[in-house]
């Protein structure tokens, strides 16, 4: 029979084993270490039920404008895992919006990288919320989409992180390769029509006021 | 034998007499003195308006990188799309400069690079209206153009100081002006978060309307120099009407293309001034791709690089003075060569470190020198030729961009090199392309490697020029 200061031992060791999986010895969280254990759906209007689509379809057609559409989200623990085994670490959730494969296509400041900490593929913040353990339901949110997010393809992304702030679960609203159930956000474009009107005022001043410099140069000559 | 005729001078104003300058003065009226804090008419203030009107070139071309973050998003670009219109900027004043040259010749400094800020400050401000990739790359194609300033600047520089002060002149001119592009990379931000905070508008209005800034200080240094500048000391520049003239503009073109030595600096330039813009451009990423420092700091660090210009390029030009009063033009080009070769050196050296701290040495290091380079080729442009002086300046200008383009291309787009290796390779193509400067050879004055030829009557231009006080 073993002691309990090895029972101890032994869970220590196994309680660290866990938490090297998720992360090397610099305290590094690799993408690729995180159990998918979330499932998500996202839909541009409050679904009456909740129903998770076929795989492979789209949602919903058309683009969301930036400021004005709204994006329902919903994610609650994997029913399919065998019940009890893993939220038990998971503390809070954040929620983002990343981008689609098509819109990191050359361009290096959208990348994908396995280390979480240089990892840029989700830049935009939706919600963090605090983990509700045990639950089967549905969690929901409601989101504006921001002024500030560009025109691109994107799709719902949610880390949960356990007390000391490491990521040790994400579930997303696409598949493993990103590839189905993405949508397209169009962004605000900036230009207004006062704006043009400056522009056009100012490009005129600048030339109008050259023409009149050799206009003066021009007279001032002629008497000499 | 060439006809040695200076352009008549046909005075708009009423000419000075010499004893009234504030200034001592050769001959010629150039002033042999260069006195940087003072604005006495028409010399010093000729070399205020000329260094303030190219930085406000420099900021407009350079306003575009530092807001890059925040534009790509809102147009959709691809890092193709940005590496183009970065490119693009460069060749805009690769044709610019050599024709600005000519051009100067003919119509003067003050006219031609007024003309020039007043007709490219709608462009800058154009940056407002722009929503796709295309025009994106349209716009800072047609930006460079104002860079053909630095031409004008020069030549006015030129025809203002004398000989023994020229290379200063140039320099400090030329110096002052390319802080603009560091100035600009920190100012360009802080206006865009100005906008947006003081005017509560979202960003992509934002950064349009910052754009106003760099445009209203273009037209504004033009006007400024329309109003009170002088292209000569004794008056306007006025070529006599063309039935007298010998010197038609093909003339004085062909004759100043014919010129090997203008080539020659073209391409020591292109490796000077052209890696300096090129190192503008890749900096920031470097140091924040291979350190992983955050976008703020790398920004800071690359402005450091631009605004060293502040000091480094007029040491250059001084540094030419002095070895032209002492050993001539022998000196002025064993300066350059040796300058260039360090820069090389540490160019090569800053590839090859892999410290944070040791790689921010190297660059300022590497800056002073390189920059310095640059005012040494033109504390020597100004005695190549005195009748086609715009040409040769335009095309030893023109060699500087496109030094940039050609680094740029071959070695930092694509991946084919990594950042680092690039960048050594570019300190040796410094190394290898300054070695045709012991080429030059100046039949009055001599060469790196020969002395002059005693044939004091060979070049009448020669005696147009004071080396020695």
């Amino acid at each position: 029979m073993a002691s309990r200061s090895e029972i101890v031992l032994a869970s220590l060791l196994l309680f660290l084993s866990c938490l090297a999986e998720t992360s090397d010895a610099n305290g590094v969280v690799l993408f690729s270490s995180l159990p998918n254990t979330l499932e998500m759906i996202v839909s541009p209007h409050k679904p009456e039920q909740v129903m998770k689509p076929a795989e492979g379809s789209w949602t919903f057609g058309g683009t969301l404008k930036a400021g004005e559409d709204k994006l329902s989200i919903s994610w609650r623990l994997n029913q399919s895992f065998s019940a009890g085994t893993t939220d038990s670490g998971y503390k809070t959730i954040k929620v983002k919006l990343c981008y689609a494969p098509v819109s990191q296509v050359d361009r290096g400041w959208r990348k994908t990288v396995d280390n979480l900490a240089k990892d840029k593929t989700c830049q935009f913040k939706i919600e963090t919320r605090p983990y509700k353990h045990g639950s089967s339901k549905w969690k929901y949110i409601d989101w504006t989409i921001k002024h500030d997010v560009p025109s691109a393809s994107y799709f719902v992304r949610a880390y949960a992180y356990d007390g000391a702030g490491v990521a040790v679960a994400y579930g997303q609203s696409t598949g493993p390769k990103k590839n189905y159930n993405i949508f397209e956000v169009q962004g605000i474009t900036g230009r207004h029509k006062t704006l043009d009107v400056v522009s056009i005022c100012f490009s005129a001043f600048s030339v109008l006021s050259l023409v009149g410099f050799f206009v003066v140069e021009k007279t001032r000559a002629k008497p000499t | 034998m060439e006809d040695e005729h200076p352009p008549e001078q046909v005075p708009l104003k009423q000419a000075v007499p010499a004893h009234l300058f504030a200034l001592p003065v050769d001959e010629d009226g150039k002033a042999t003195e260069f006195r940087p804090f003072s604005m006495a008419s028409p010399h010093m203030r000729a070399f205020h308006l000329a260094w303030f009107s190219l930085f406000s070139c420099f900021f407009s071309t350079f306003s575009i990188p530092p807001l890059l973050a925040v534009i790509r998003d809102d147009l959709h670009l691809t890092e193709t799309d940005t590496s183009r219109a970065a490119i693009a900027a460069f060749i805009g004043s690769i044709f610019s400069r050599i024709v600005m040259g000519p051009i100067c010749d003919h119509l003067g400094p003050r006219v031609a690079s007024a003309t020039l800020s007043l007709l490219t400050s709608p462009i800058i401000l154009a940056t407002a209206l722009v929503s796709s990739p295309n025009a994106f790359i349209t716009i800072r194609f047609l930006v460079g153009f104002s860079l053909a300033n630095f031409v004008a600047n020069q030549f006015w520089m030129s025809r203002m100081f004398s000989g023994c002060v020229v290379g200063l002149a140039n320099g400090v001119s030329a110096g002052w002006a390319n802080t603009g592009a560091g100035a600009t990379q920190l100012v360009m931000p802080l206006i865009y978060s100005f906008i947006m905070s003081a005017f509560n508008l979202p960003s992509s209005t934002a950064w349009r309307l910052s754009y106003i800034v760099p445009a209203v200080l273009q037209a504004s240094t033009a006007v400024l120099v329309l109003t009170y500048g002088q292209d000569l000391p004794s008056g306007s520049y006025k070529r006599t009407s063309k039935k007298g003239s010998k010197d038609s503009f093909f003339e004085v073109f062909f004759h100043g293309i014919k010129n090997y030595r203008g080539w020659i600096l073209a391409l020591t330039y292109g490796f000077s001034f052209g890696v300096e813009l090129t190192t503008d451009n890749i900096i920031a990423q470097y140091f924040y791709d291979r350190f992983g420092v955050n976008i703020q700091v790398a920004g800071t660090i690359a402005s450091c690089f631009g605004l060293a210009n502040f000091f480094s390029r007029p040491s250059g030009g001084l540094f030419s003075d002095m070895l032209g009063r002492r050993f001539g033009m022998r000196g002025k080009l064993w300066g350059l060569w040796a300058t260039q070769t360090v820069a090389g050196l540490l160019c090569l050296l800053l590839g090859r470190v892999n410290s944070l701290w040791s790689s921010i040495l190297v660059m300022c290091v590497f800056s002073v020198f390189v920059q310095a380079a640059a005012g040494l080729t033109f504390g020597v442009v100004p005695f190549v030729s005195k009748r086609s002086l715009g040409v040769i300046s335009g095309i030893t200008g023109g060699g500087g961009t496109m030094g940039a383009v050609i680094t740029q291309l071959l070695l930092f787009s694509g991946s084919k090199y990594s950042k680092q290796t690039g960048i050594s390779l570019m300190g040796i193509m410094m190394i290898v392309c300054t070695l045709p400067l012991s080429l030059m050879y100046f039949p009055q004055w001599g060469g790196m490697l020969c002395g002059p030829s005693h044939h004091p009557d060979l070049d009448l231009e020669a005696d147009h020029y004071r080396l020695l006080k």
